[in-house]
C-alpha cells in the first residue's frame, strides 16, 4: 500500500507540469494578449489608449518576452507560492482569490448537501420500489432539475425572491453587510441569498445521482448474496446498508475526484447569472480578459485539487470496496 | 494674435466679493461636525481655498448635505468612472461646452502657445496638504521627463509638432508651460474624461521615487507590494485615474476608502474639496459614494427594483420599458438624456481591405454612397427604437455647432432607386439567378457584416439593413464575433466590413481637435492601415485624394489658433465626409435612460449624457446633487 501510495504521489508531478503547460498553451491560445483585450474594451467606452501607454504597459508586464520565458517565469513563481500577478485587479492572484474562496466553499458544501440529502433517499427508495409509480413520479423529478436550464431557474427565483420576500437581486447578501463584520444579521442575510443558488445548482446533480444510485442497487439487490441473505431470515433495512448500498456506493466514492474541484469553481453560469462573490466569476472574467497569471494560477488549482481528489478517491475505494486490488494488471 | 483668457477679469473680481461676504454665514457640514469638533479637520472656512470655484448655479438650487449615494458598476476596475463623474479638473467644460477654470484659479493663454496656471492659494490635497506649484514641478521634471518613469518622454498632448514645452515654476500657486508652437491639443486634454494629470500629490509621491526616497526603503516598499522594481512601485501607488491606492490624496470629490478587491467600494467626502455654491457652502453636498459590484446583465433588474439612486452605465434603451414600470416601487425616476455618439451603429467599409476586389469596391465612391442610400434608417428607427430616434448619416448631432443639415440628409435618405442606378453604373449589372449582383469575376456580391457580437441591438438592425439592401442586388452576412478579434480582423484587413458606434464625439466644438475624421488611429474601423501610418509610421500612407486632403485638414488645425479658421477646417472635413460616405451611419441619437431616486435633486430631467466632451455626468456638477429631506426617507 505504502509503496503504491508512493509511486502514484511521485507520478503527480510529470502529470501536473505537463496540465502547467497545457494550461498556459490554452490560455494563450486566443488572438492577442490581456493589453489588447483591455483596450478594445476602453475603445467600446470611448476612451482611448495612447500606443506609448500600451508599449510601457507591456514591458511593465513583461508581455513583451517570449511565450516560454513567461511561462518559466509563472511556474517558478507558482512553485514558491507566487501565483503571479492579476493585471485586471493590478493586485497579486492570492489577493484577488483569497476573500472569495470561503464564500466559494460555503455555497458548494450546501449544494452538495443538498444533492446528496435529495439524491439519496430518493435513489434509494426508487431502487427499492422499481417500476412504481412512485418510482416514476420522483424520477421525473429529478429530471425536471436536470432539464430546466440552471440560469433561466435563477433568473425566475431571483425575481419571485425580490417580489415575495424582498429579498435584494443577486448577490450573497444585502449590500449593507459587505464589509461589515460578521453578525446575527448578517448570517441571516446570507441564508436568504443562499437557497437561491444552492437549490438551482443542486437540483441539476441530483437527476444523474438518482439515476445511478438506482441502477447500481438495483444490480445489487439481485444478486445471489442479497437472495441468501434474505432468506436466512436477514431484516430488511440491514440486508439494503449492509452490502448492496456499500457496493454501490462506488460511483460515488470515485466522484470525490471531481467533488473536490467543483468545490472551488462550481457552477460557474449560475454564479455569474447571479452576481455571487464566489471564485466562478472570477474565472470566466480572466480567461475573458486573457488575465493570463490570474487564470493560469486558477486552472492550476483546479488540476492539482482533481489530482488530490482522484488519489483520494482511489484510497477511500480501495477501502470500501475488498474486491478493488491495488497491484492490478499482471494477474491475468 | 488673438488671445483669450479664461480668467474671466472683472466678472472674477465680483464673484471674489461675493464669496466672501456670504462664505461666513454657510454653517458647518454635519458630516463632518464632530471631526471638526475634536480639532482633527480645520473648520470649513480654512479648509476652502481662498477663492473657491462657485459653478454656475443657474438652473440648480442650492441643496442641503447629507446621506449616501449608491451606484452600480460590474467589475472593481470601473471605480475609476468616480474621476470622470467628479469631474474636478484644472479646467473643466460646463453644461454648455465652454472651457472654465475649475481647479485652477485662472489660465492665461498667449497665442495658444503659453500657458500661465494660477493655482487657487489655500487649495489642498484631500489629505490637508497644500496643493502648489510643487506638485506641477514633481510632475514635469520627476515624471513626465524621467527616463525611468517615462521611456517614451512626455504625453503626446504635451507635445507641440514634437516639442516638449519649457516649463518654469513662477512662484508657489504659478506655474507656465511655453511652447515654440501652437498647442490647441493642451488645454482639451486637460479637460477630458480622463484627464491628462499634469500635477501630483509630491508630497506622498515621494516616499515611492528613487530620487527622493533612500534604497533601504525603496526596496522594502517595492517588496511589500510585490513590484519588480520601483518603477512598478510607483505606477502603481499613484493611479490617480484608477483610483486602486485608497491613500493616494486627491482634488475629486469624493475619496475611494476601499482597498480592493472588494464587492464594495465607499468613496467619502473629500473635506478639502475647492467648490462652493452661490451661500458659500462646501460641495459635495452628498457625504458618501456607495459602488456595489454586480454583473451586467442583473444591472437593470437592481435599477429596476430600486437598490440604485443614480445610474446609467448599463442601462440602454431597451430596458425603458422594463425601468419605467418598477418607478412606483422602486421609488425612482426614469430620465431620458440625449446621448453624445454620432451614431448609435455604424457600417464602416474596410478601405485597407486585404482581398483585391474587396478594396477596390470599398474605396469606390458609388459604393458607399449606393450602401448609404439602400438602408431603411426610417424603417429601423421604428421597428428598433420605438420611432425615438433620428434617421441621420454618421455625422455631428443636431445640438452641435458645427452642424449642418446638408451633412446629415446626405446620402442617407432611403432610395433604392438611386441606389441601384449607382451599382449599374459601377459596371455591377449582372446578378445570379437569387437577384444578387455579380463581381466583374463573377462571385456574388455577398457582403460580410463582423460585429463585436455584444448586442442583440446590432443584431436587429443589421436583420432590417439586410433587406433592404438585397432589394439593391447585395446579400448582407452578419458574423458576431468577440471584440478583440473583430479589431484585429480589422486591422490585418480580414474584415471587409464592420459594425461599430459612430463618432465618438457628436458634440465638438471647433477647438476640440477634428482627429476623429482624420485617419489618425488604427481602432478607426474605415481606414485602420492609414491611421496606424499616422500614428506609428508604420504601413501605408493614404492614397485616396480626399483622405489626403483630412490629414491636411487635421494637421493644419494642429497648427492654426485661429477660431475661425478651426472651424472652417471642421466645416470642410464633415463636408468631405458627408460626401464620400467614409462611414454609414444607421440610426443616431439613441437616448440614455438614466435612473434617479426620488429625492435626488438637481439632476437635470433633460442633459446629454456622453463620454467626450461631457464627462458623463461630470458636466453636470454631480457634487451639486443633494437628497431631498422632505421626501420620504424610509424609501431609501
Amino acid at each position: 500500500m505504502l509503496s503504491y501510495l508512493g509511486k502514484r504521489i511521485a507520478l503527480m508531478i510529470p502529470t501536473l507540469i505537463v496540465i502547467s503547460i497545457l494550461v498556459f498553451i490554452i490560455i494563450q491560445l486566443p488572438p492577442g494578449d490581456y493589453l489588447e483585450s483591455y483596450i478594445a474594451e476602453l475603445e467600446s467606452q470611448g476612451e482611448s489608449v495612447d500606443p506609448q501607454k500600451i508599449a510601457f504597459l507591456r514591458e511593465e508586464y513583461g508581455l513583451d518576452k517570449p511565450l516560454w520565458e513567461q511561462y518559466i517565469t509563472w511556474a517558478g513563481g507558482f512553485l514558491q507560492g507566487d501565483l503571479g500577478y492579476s493585471f485586471e485587479y493590478n493586485l497579486p492572484v492570492a489577493e484577488v482569490i483569497g476573500d472569495k474562496m470561503w464564500l466559494t466553499i460555503l455555497v458548494s458544501f450546501f449544494t452538495i448537501l443538498v444533492t446528496w440529502l435529495i439524491a439519496f433517499p430518493i435513489g434509494i427508495y426508487s431502487a427499492t420500489h422499481p417500476y412504481s409509480w412512485s418510482d416514476y413520479s420522483l424520477t421525473l423529478l429529478g429530471f425536471l432539475g436536470l432539464a430546466t436550464p440552471n440560469f433561466l431557474l435563477a433568473l425566475v427565483l431571483l425575481y419571485l425572491a425580490n417580489r415575495y420576500f424582498g429579498t435584494s437581486i443577486g448577490g450573497l447578501m444585502d449590500p449593507e453587510f459587505l464589509d461589515q463584520p460578521w453578525s446575527w444579521a448578517k448570517l441571516v442575510s446570507v441564508l436568504e441569498h443562499l437557497w437561491i443558488p444552492v437549490l438551482v445548482i443542486g437540483t441539476s446533480g441530483t437527476a444523474g445521482m438518482i439515476r445511478r444510485l438506482r441502477a447500481n442497487l438495483m444490480d445489487e439487490l439481485r444478486k445471489p448474496y442479497v437472495v441468501t441473505g434474505r432468506a436466512k431470515g436477514l431484516g430488511e433495512t440491514r440486508l439494503l446498508v449492509k452490502y448492496p448500498l456499500r457496493i454501490s456506493l462506488n460511483f460515488f466514492i470515485a466522484d470525490i475526484g471531481s467533488l473536490l474541484p467543483s468545490i472551488i469553481s462550481g457552477a460557474e453560469v449560475v454564479a455569474v447569472v447571479l452576481s455571487l462573490p464566489t471564485t466562478g466569476p472570477i474565472l470566466l472574467a480572466a480567461l475573458q480578459s486573457q488575465d493570463m497569471y490570474l487564470a493560469g494560477s486558477f486552472l492550476m488549482f483546479l488540476a492539482i485539487l482533481t489530482v488530490i481528489g482522484v488519489l483520494v478517491s482511489d484510497i477511500a475505494l480501495a477501502l470500501l470496496d475488498p474486491r478493488i486490488r491495488l497491484q492490478g494488471g499482471a494477474q491475468r | 494674435m488673438k488671445a483669450f483668457s479664461l480668467l474671466q477679469g472683472l466678472g472674477l473680481s465680483l464673484i471674489l466679493l461675493t464669496t466672501e461676504a456670504v462664505a461666513g454665514v454657510a454653517t458647518e457640514i454635519p458630516y463632518l461636525q464632530p471631526q471638526v469638533d475634536a480639532r482633527q479637520l480645520p473648520p470649513m472656512q480654512q479648509r476652502l481655498p481662498e477663492v473657491p470655484a462657485m459653478p454656475s448655479f443657474a438652473d440648480r438650487e442650492t441643496g442641503q448635505y447629507g446621506g449616501r449615494l449608491r451606484m452600480l458598476m460590474s467589475k472593481a476596475k470601473d471605480i475609476r468612472q468616480m474621476v470622470v463623474f467628479g469631474y474636478a479638473r484644472l479646467v473643466g467644460y460646463d453644461a454648455h461646452l465652454q472651457l472654465r477654470a475649475d481647479i485652477l484659479q485662472g489660465i492665461e493663454v498667449e497665442d495658444n502657445r503659453v500657458f500661465t496656471l494660477q493655482l487657487r492659494p489655500g487649495m489642498r490635497w484631500s489629505d490637508g496638504h497644500p496643493f502648489t506649484a510643487e506638485d506641477f514641478r514633481f510632475y514635469w521634471e520627476d515624471i513626465a521627463s524621467n527616463a525611468t518613469l517615462s521611456p517614451f518622454g512626455p504625453p503626446k498632448a504635451m507635445l507641440a509638432q514634437g516639442e516638449a514645452p519649457r516649463f518654469e515654476v513662477l512662484d508657489r500657486y504659478r506655474v507656465r508651460f511655453s511652447w515654440p508652437h501652437p498647442n490647441p491639443y493642451f488645454l482639451p486634454a486637460l479637460a477630458g474624461p480622463r484627464p491628462l494629470f499634469i500635477y501630483m500629490p509630491a508630497h506622498y509621491m515621494k516616499q515611492f521615487h528613487a530620487d527622493f526616497q533612500d534604497k533601504a526603503e525603496l526596496d522594502r516598499l517595492i517588496e511589500q507590494a510585490h513590484k519588480r522594481n520601483w518603477r512598478g512601485l510607483f505606477v502603481e501607488m499613484g493611479r490617480q485615474y484608477k483610483l486602486t491606492n485608497p491613500d493616494l490624496p486627491s482634488l475629486q470629490p469624493w475619496v475611494n476608502t476601499t482597498r480592493p478587491p472588494a464587492e464594495r467600494f465607499l468613496f467619502r467626502r473629500n473635506p478639502y474639496f475647492h467648490r462652493v455654491d452661490p451661500q458659500g457652502q462646501q460641495l459635495p453636498y452628498i457625504d458618501e459614494v456607495e459602488i456595489n459590484l454586480a454583473s451586467t446583465g442583473l444591472i437593470p433588474a437592481k435599477a429596476g427594483s430600486g437598490e440604485v439612486d443614480l445610474q446609467a452605465r448599463y442601462l440602454r434603451m431597451d430596458n425603458y420599458t422594463f425601468l419605467k414600470e418598477g418607478e412606483q416601487n422602486g421609488h425612482y425616476r426614469v430620465f431620458l438624456w440625449e446621448t453624445g455618439r454620432g451614431a448609435q451603429i455604424a457600417l464602416y467599409p474596410n478601405l485597407n481591405a486585404k482581398d483585391p476586389r474587396w478594396r477596390e469596391l470599398m474605396q469606390d465612391v458609388r459604393f458607399r454612397r449606393a450602401l448609404s442610400l439602400a438602408v431603411n434608417r426610417h424603417e429601423i428607427n421604428q421597428v428598433v427604437y420605438f420611432g425615438l430616434a433620428r434617421k441621420m448619416a454618421n455625422t455631428v448631432l443636431p445640438e452641435c455647432p458645427l452642424y449642418k443639415e446638408s451633412f446629415a440628409t446626405a446620402w442617407s435618405d432611403f432610395d433604392l432607386q438611386a441606389a441601384n442606378q449607382l451599382l449599374d453604373e459601377m459596371g455591377l449589372t449582372k446578378r445570379d439567378n437569387r437577384g444578387i449582383r455579380l463581381l466583374p469575376d463573377g462571385s456574388p456580391l455577398e457582403l460580410m457584416v463582423q460585429t463585436a457580437g455584444e448586442s442583440t441591438e446590432e443584431t436587429d438592425v443589421l436583420s432590417l439593413v439586410e433587406d433592404s439592401w438585397r432589394q439593391a442586388g447585395i446579400k448582407l452576412y452578419v458574423k458576431p464575433t468577440q471584440r478583440e478579434v473583430l479589431r484585429n480582423r480589422v486591422f490585418s484587413g480580414d474584415a471587409v466590413m464592420s459594425a461599430w458606434y459612430g463618432l465618438p464625439n457628436g458634440l465638438p466644438i471647433a477647438n476640440m481637435s477634428p482627429e476623429q475624421l482624420a485617419p489618425t488611429h488604427q481602432d478607426q474601423y474605415q481606414w485602420p492601415q492609414w491611421g496606424r501610418y499616422y500614428e506609428t509610421g508604420e504601413g501605408e500612407s493614404p492614397t485616396l485624394m480626399a483622405v489626403k486632403e483630412l490629414v491636411n485638414l487635421n494637421n493644419a488645425w494642429g497648427r492654426t489658433d485661429s477660431f475661425a479658421y478651426q472651424t472652417e477646417i471642421w466645416q470642410r472635413m464633415l463636408q468631405i465626409h458627408a460626401d464620400q460616405v467614409f462611414s454609414i451611419g444607421l440610426v443616431s441619437g439613441v437616448l440614455q435612460p438614466i435612473v434617479v431616486h426620488k429625492s435626488l435633486r438637481n439632476v437635470p430631467e433633460k442633459a446629454f449624457y456622453n463620454w467626450d466632451p461631457g464627462a458623463y455626468f461630470g458636466v453636470h456638477n454631480m457634487p451639486a446633487f443633494y437628497f431631498s429631506q422632505e421626501a420620504d426617507h424610509a424609501s431609501r
